[in-house]
């Protein structure tokens, strides 16, 4: 299990005067699910498409199992390629599509029919060999999609947000399905999306990816919880980013509001406290005497969960204080959360609250 | 009454087709019909149309050597005309649709579409410039001594298939293009991607999928150069065995109305015939593209 390690150094590609990547460097290992995450712009599919060999870097390596692939053209460099839009060929079946890669490697015929029909099962598509990519659905059309990239084996399968363009139940099927498919065939897959809980859910490690250079790699659990810039934090969905001044080694000041937050830096200093949304828990009675007052300004059933917002009260009591969302999961028709103009104690789990410098 | 106001619903919508409908009644089907009725009339010695219906002109026209001869000589010179458009348009219509720099495009299109923009008499006679015995193609032939005398390169095939190709190129480059920019471009990095060269791309993918673009320009290349004779007339002059040609040498020069017009009729059913034919592949073609087949 030593094929399938991808290694970019150095790389820099753009068009024109643009820069659009700029990466100092990172490793792919043999077998890992590697997603890369990004807000639209951020070059993901850049790095993709250099990896691939469509976009030709103007400065650094490419390099797969050990071969510089750098100068390769695409059609050498024996990777898989899953797209957006399946791109599958139109005018060609499910299973001449699938046939497709092991006849430009010269496959002799009496192994392509038993490795086509092997990958036609892998992804539950065994009865549609004979169809053309215009009879299937969106989710079938991208399984075909996986198994013509599957077909030859390549060590290494890059996708370009191929879930993208599925509803949202077929997705999280879909998502399910590849993770296992993945696990099965060992193949090393760089996904690239834009859907952070999509890159949470499927991969060993995330690459998040921010005006062309990695903002934070990391496992889905580290990024999540120990967001290392604002922007992590941010594009994570925290929801709280607040700037704070230190007052002491358990307080911070947030407006004129006092918060206990053990930040473990000098007093005076300025830094953002990350405070996720469904960490926070709005009380009707004061849980610690250091517990910060709010009132509930906002209140929103979205099914699964509540959405609150509450404005902290100043020390002079005064409901003008910084705005901070809440996340609720619901707990029935017995309990539901404070109403607005409620006033609450805001409580936390000390070590929810995720310190990063200004 | 709901059946009577949806139908004048229907026709008020059909409305609109009416002037261009009633245009092309009047100057296309009505003469139309009038030429196919005269084209059975029998004929007097002296050309003169009788009363009555006969296939005598259409006998004439499959049997005199005059005409066959024109025939197959003008069906010759439209498929290689075709043929040689489809090649040349090809690589055009591709650069037309790949090019990066939208300035690029822009000049491509214009060189393209030239032909089209020129007069008929100003194009023709700068191809008589070029071909005469003076002209710089005679004296670049003469310069490097692969002819003595000069070439009569005015009449004859050759010429006027070129001539020929140099104005209807601009059809198939249009056409084919349409077709190519269809394309999606994922489907070219796709095949790149399972390891095609871009050659074997270029038969695997971009062939087929632009197979219709290059039906529907051939029929319009190949049935327009069934009828053309201005560009081949000013050119190389009237002596050419072209059937437009001898069409108008029967209806204005020898007054053979009933001839002209059944080697005109003869001219649009081989027109006809291949467009159907061409038109049978196509929409086969297409089904199986879009999966119905």
């Amino acid at each position: 299990m030593s094929a399938g390690h991808v290694s970019v150094r150095g790389l820099l590609a753009g068009y024109g005067e643009q820069t659009i990547l700029d990466l100092d460097e990172l490793d792919v290992h043999p077998g890992e699910f590697l997603s890369v995450l990004g807000p639209s712009g951020c070059g993901k599919t850049t790095l993709l498409n250099v990896i691939a060999g469509f976009v030709q870097p103007s400065a650094g390596q490419v390099v797969v199992d050990g071969r510089d692939v750098t100068d390769t053209p695409p059609y050498r460099r024996n990777l898989g390629l899953v797209f957006q839009n399946y791109a599958l060929f139109p005018h060609l079946t499910v299973a001449q599509n699938v046939a497709y890669g092991l006849k430009t490697r010269k496959v002799p015929k009496a192994e392509q029919t038993p490795r086509i029909d092997e990958v036609l099962n892998l992804v539950g598509l065994a009865d549609y060999a004979g169809r053309r990519p215009g009879q299937l659905s969106g989710g079938q059309q991208q399984r075909v999609a996986l198994a013509r990239a599957l077909a030859y084996e390549p060590s290494v399968l890059l996708l370009d947000e191929p879930l993208s363009n599925l509803d949202a139940k077929l997705r999280h099927q879909m998502q399910t399905e590849l993770r296992q498919l993945q696990r099965r065939v060992g193949t090393t897959m760089i996904f690239v999306t834009h859907d952070q809980s999509e890159a949470l859910t499927m991969s060993d490690r995330v690459a998040l990816l921010n005006g062309g250079h990695i903002e934070q790699l990391g496992t889905p659990q580290e990024i999540y919880r120990a967001p290392r810039t604002t922007f992590v934090a941010d594009f994570l969905g925290a929801g709280n980013l607040l700037p704070v001044t230190i007052i002491d080694a358990a307080t911070v000041r947030l407006g004129d509001v006092d918060l206990p937050i053990a930040t473990g830096r000098p007093a005076g200093s300025q830094a953002t406290v990350v405070l996720r949304r469904e960490h926070l828990r709005p009380l009707t009675s004061p849980g610690s005497p250091a517990a910060p007052r709010a009132v509930v300004i906002f209140r929103a059933f979205s099914g699964s969960s509540w959405q609150l917002q509450v404005q902290l009260l100043t020390p002079d009591d005064q409901p003008t204080g910084p705005i901070i969302s809440i996340e609720l999961p619901d707990a029935g028709a017995t309990q539901t959360p404070p109403a607005e103009g409620t006033q609450v104690w805001l409580a936390w789990d000390p070590q929810a609250a995720v310190v990063i410098d200004a | 009454m709901t059946v009577s106001a949806h139908t004048r619903r229907r026709l008020t919508s059909l409305v609109p087709l009416l002037p261009g409908g009633l245009f092309l009644l009047g100057l296309f089907i009505v003469p139309l019909i009038s030429t196919f009725v005269l084209s059975l009339r029998p004929t007097d010695p002296f050309y003169d149309p009788l009363p009555g219906f006969s296939t005598q002109q259409y006998v004439t026209v499959f049997t005199s050597n005059y005409y066959l001869q024109a025939l197959i000589y003008t069906a010759r010179m439209a498929l290689i005309v075709t043929a040689i458009c489809a090649v040349l348009a090809f690589p055009v219509a591709w650069l037309l649709i790949h090019a990066r720099s939208r300035a690029v495009r822009t000049l491509i299109m214009l060189i393209v579409v030239s032909p089209l923009l020129t007069s008929v008499v100003v194009r023709s006679f700068g191809w008589r410039i070029l071909l005469s015995a003076e002209g710089p193609i005679n004296s670049i032939l003469q310069t490097i001594g692969l002819t003595g005398a000069p070439l009569n390169l005015l009449s004859g095939k050759l010429t006027v298939i070129v001539v020929v190709t140099h104005v209807l190129l601009p059809f198939a480059v249009v056409t084919l293009s349409t077709s190519l920019s269809k394309i999606d471009p994922a489907l070219l990095r796709a095949s790149s991607s399972l390891g095609a060269s871009p050659a074997r791309t270029f038969a695997t993918v971009v062939l087929p999928l632009a197979i219709p673009g290059l039906i529907s320009g051939a029929v319009l290349v190949f049935s327009l150069s069934m009828g053309i004779y201005v560009t081949p007339l000013l050119v190389g002059g009237a002596n050419q065995p072209l059937a437009g040609l001898r069409v108008y040498d029967q209806a204005l020069r020898v007054f053979n109305k009933p001839g002209a017009a059944a080697l005109s009729f003869t001219l649009f059913a081989i027109s006809l015939t291949a467009i159907a034919l061409l038109n049978a592949i196509s929409r086969r073609w297409e089904r199986r593209i879009h999966g119905q087949g």
